[in-house]
């Protein structure tokens, strides 16, 4: 029986106080073992919110809400200014015009409806899009169509510039970024209402432009609008040198607080910036203490499972401080003593892990449901539109009955004008979604953990051991 | 065959210093027993821890079977304990939770005995005290006080030290019990070809030693 075997055999020798040690070991590593469950589930949770959020920031004029108009608008030198700051990938200038019959030959492929008459048309009342009749009578309007100069045709292709979730080209071509020419890629509800399809024309600000493709976004809404190469638009429309809006895309979802901060040095008060991230941060800061209080639970239990193995094992020498002598007496090296002492240290630490082990994942869900549910709101908020109102209709457009506007305050967050389908975002109803999982890192923490348990437990003990000098214990038998 | 010579040990104390071991001599052949008599305090058992090399001397030297000891490191002191030297003590100090052969395989262990041969050796010194058979798979608490001291006999004598270290070997056991165990350690000692120094305060047990030494106040003197 070597000294390893004799260290197992000994972890025996007091039934009740080996059981005692055992379970306290198991229930502070079962702690341990919970709390980085909880974290890495929470921690897994935060970057899958953070990576819906995205690296997108949105520029718009100073006071400029969407559809509701306000501020004044930037400038290619703002663009231009934006691009050369650092951590910046790409950047999206927009300028976005609504023409009504008057300014163009296209009709909007999109009817007001009896909500649209009721918000825009409304006698009297801050109508929006384009109104017929008199103050006071029955009044019908049409939706104006939406004109957007962009310089990223590409990506406004793929849910950019003119918004919405998944435009893509069904029929034509592009144009280019730079492009100065009088074309047009319309979406499908335009279209159809005005009969177009690649190579047909129609007139806007008096020119004619040719239609190069058509696109669908997925929504009527966001189909009903057109885009434009942006000089070509801002030559048109007579606002050379002018955009509504700027969306950048940082570098990663980790620069997209630096470089919102940086657009806004660069820019100063001639503009608001806006992301999600903070927004989203705010949301996630209950989580975040979820991931501080599982941290230092999971450091706490560590170190407590240590210390107890620490005091037992001291507790043990000095109770075998004799045979200890004895051993060494008879020519046993501090090694193999020292290693017996290990051994049933690590006796200790193994059955408590395993046992701490099974129960910790077992008891990960619940306690990290518990800890989730009473850190965060249970109510469902509403994140808001993620931007204005760009695409159809018009808010504040004046209609027959006349009547001031004033754009509405709180809630949505301004968006540069460009209207986000889908922008409601329910984050909060899903961050108690909390999904626990053991992976590969729980087992590897587990080993590494029983290991420092381990060490840090028989240090002490071991240097005891050294300290025992035989020929002191046997003198005083 | 057993050779001290001038052998001094002092311990400082915040009392002063005590001069436990003054200036002793003497010469054990192999196969004898030699018996060391005195009162407690005496400086018999810091004698034995010296012999023993569980302490460093002061001064003087050791010399067993040819080995000067006295320039030995702590590692090498271990080395040579494990192998050249048996201990008996009083209260027996077996492993309690190794059972009787355990406790003999122990110091084979130490003395680094083929693995394979280790049991087998076991056995054949436990059965040379008198025990075998459930006797040997019996932990020390289930052994009686004359059984225990022989499981302690045959540990010291398992590794064939040439020099084995008796302190008070009787004092625990009856006085006929402790006659059998006396008588054991000469026949042992006799048939191992190994020294046995033996501290007693019992007259019976010295007149049974090849020779006879008086301990006080740290000195040493042969009596007749």
């Amino acid at each position: 029986m070597n000294a390893l075997r004799r260290g197992v055999k000994n972890a025996f020798r007091n039934t009740i106080r080996s059981v005692g040690v055992i379970v306290i070991l198991a229930v502070a590593i079962a702690l341990s073992i919970s709390m980085l469950i909880a974290r890495d589930a929470v921690n897994t949770k935060i970057n899958s919110v953070r990576a819906t959020t995205g690296n997108t920031i949105t520029v718009s004029p100073k006071g400029f809400y969407g559809g509701f108009g306000g501020g004044t608008p930037l400038t290619n030198a703002d663009v231009t200014k934006v691009t050369a700051l650092p951590d910046v990938s790409v950047v999206k200038a927009a300028l976005t015009q609504r023409l009504r019959s008057s300014s163009t030959s296209l009709v909007s492929g999109v009817s007001a409806g009896s909500l649209g008459q009721q918000f825009g048309g409304g006698g009297g009342g801050g109508g929006f899009g384009q109104s017929t009749g008199t103050s006071g009578s029955t009044q019908t309007f049409t939706l104006p169509v939406t004109f957007t100069g962009t310089n990223s045709p590409g990506d406004a292709l793929t849910g950019g510039a003119n918004g919405g979730s998944t435009e893509k080209l069904t029929h034509g071509t592009s144009f280019a970024a730079n492009s100065t020419q009088d074309v047009a890629i319309v979406g499908t509800a335009i279209a159809s209402a005005n009969n177009l399809s690649v190579g047909s024309t129609f007139t806007a600000w008096g020119t004619t432009i040719k239609v190069v493709g058509i696109y669908d976004a997925g929504s009527t809404f966001a189909n009903n609008g057109v885009l434009m190469p942006l000089a070509t638009v801002q030559t048109l429309s007579g606002s050379t040198g002018q955009v509504t809006s700027i969306q950048v895309v940082a570098t990663s979802v980790d620069t997209v607080s630096k470089v919102t901060t940086e657009i806004e040095h660069a820019l100063g008060s001639a503009a608001d910036v806006t992301s999600q991230q903070a927004q989203t941060e705010a949301q996630l800061a209950p989580l975040n203490s979820v991931k501080t209080i599982s941290t230092y639970t999971l450091i706490g239990a560590v170190v407590a499972a240590a210390i107890i193995l620490l005091l037992s094992m001291l507790m043990i020498v000095r109770e075998r401080r004799r045979e200890i002598g004895v051993l060494k007496a008879i020519g046993a090296p501090n090694k193999s003593v020292i290693g017996q002492f290990i051994a049933e240290s690590a006796t200790f630490t193994v059955l408590g892990s395993i046992v701490g082990f099974i129960f910790g994942v077992l008891l990960a869900s619940p306690i990290t449901s518990v800890l989730v549910s009473s850190n965060t709101s249970t109510t469902t908020t509403f994140g808001g539109f993620g931007g204005g109102f760009r695409g159809a209709g018009g808010f504040g457009g004046g209609g027959g009955g006349g009547g001031s506007f004033t754009p509405p305050s709180g809630g949505a967050a301004p968006g540069g004008g460009s209207f986000r389908f889908g922008g409601f975002h329910g984050v909060s109803s899903t961050l108690t979604q909390v999904h626990t999982s053991v992976g590969v890192s729980t087992l590897v923490f587990a080993f590494v953990a029983a290991i420092l348990i381990g060490a840090i437990g028989s240090a002490v003990a071991v240097g005891n051991i050294v300290r025992i000098r035989p020929a002191e214990v046997l003198r005083s038998e | 065959m057993l050779s001290v010579a001038n052998l001094e040990k002092t311990f400082h104390t915040q009392a002063g210093d005590v001069l436990a071991v003054r200036d002793v001599s003497f010469v054990a052949g192999t196969g004898e027993m030699v018996a060391i008599v005195g009162p407690s305090g005496s400086g018999k058992s810091t004698l034995l821890s010296l012999l023993g090399l569980l302490d460093a001397p002061d001064s003087g030297s050791i010399d067993i079977d040819g080995t000067e000891l006295g320039s030995l490191s702590a590692s090498q002191r271990t080395e040579f304990r494990s192998r050249q030297v048996g201990f008996i003590f009083q209260q027996f100090n077996l492993i309690p939770n190794l059972n009787a052969r355990e406790n003999v395989e122990l110091i084979l262990e130490y003395a680094n005995w083929p693995k394979e041969e280790r049991s087998e050796r076991a056995e054949e010194m436990l059965k040379l005290v008198g025990l075998d058979g459930s006797k040997l798979e019996r932990r020390p608490s289930r052994l009686s006080g004359g059984e225990q001291q022989r499981v302690a006999i045959a540990r010291a004598f398992a590794a064939q030290p040439p020099l084995i270290l008796a302190d008070e070997p009787t004092g625990s056991l009856d006085r006929a019990t402790g006659q059998k165990i006396v008588e054991l350690l000469r026949r042992t000692a006799t048939q191992q070809n190994a020294t046995v120094l033996v501290v007693t305060h019992d007259d019976r047990v010295a007149a049974q030693a090849d020779h006879r030494f008086e301990i006080e106040d740290g000195r040493l003197t042969e009596k007749p």
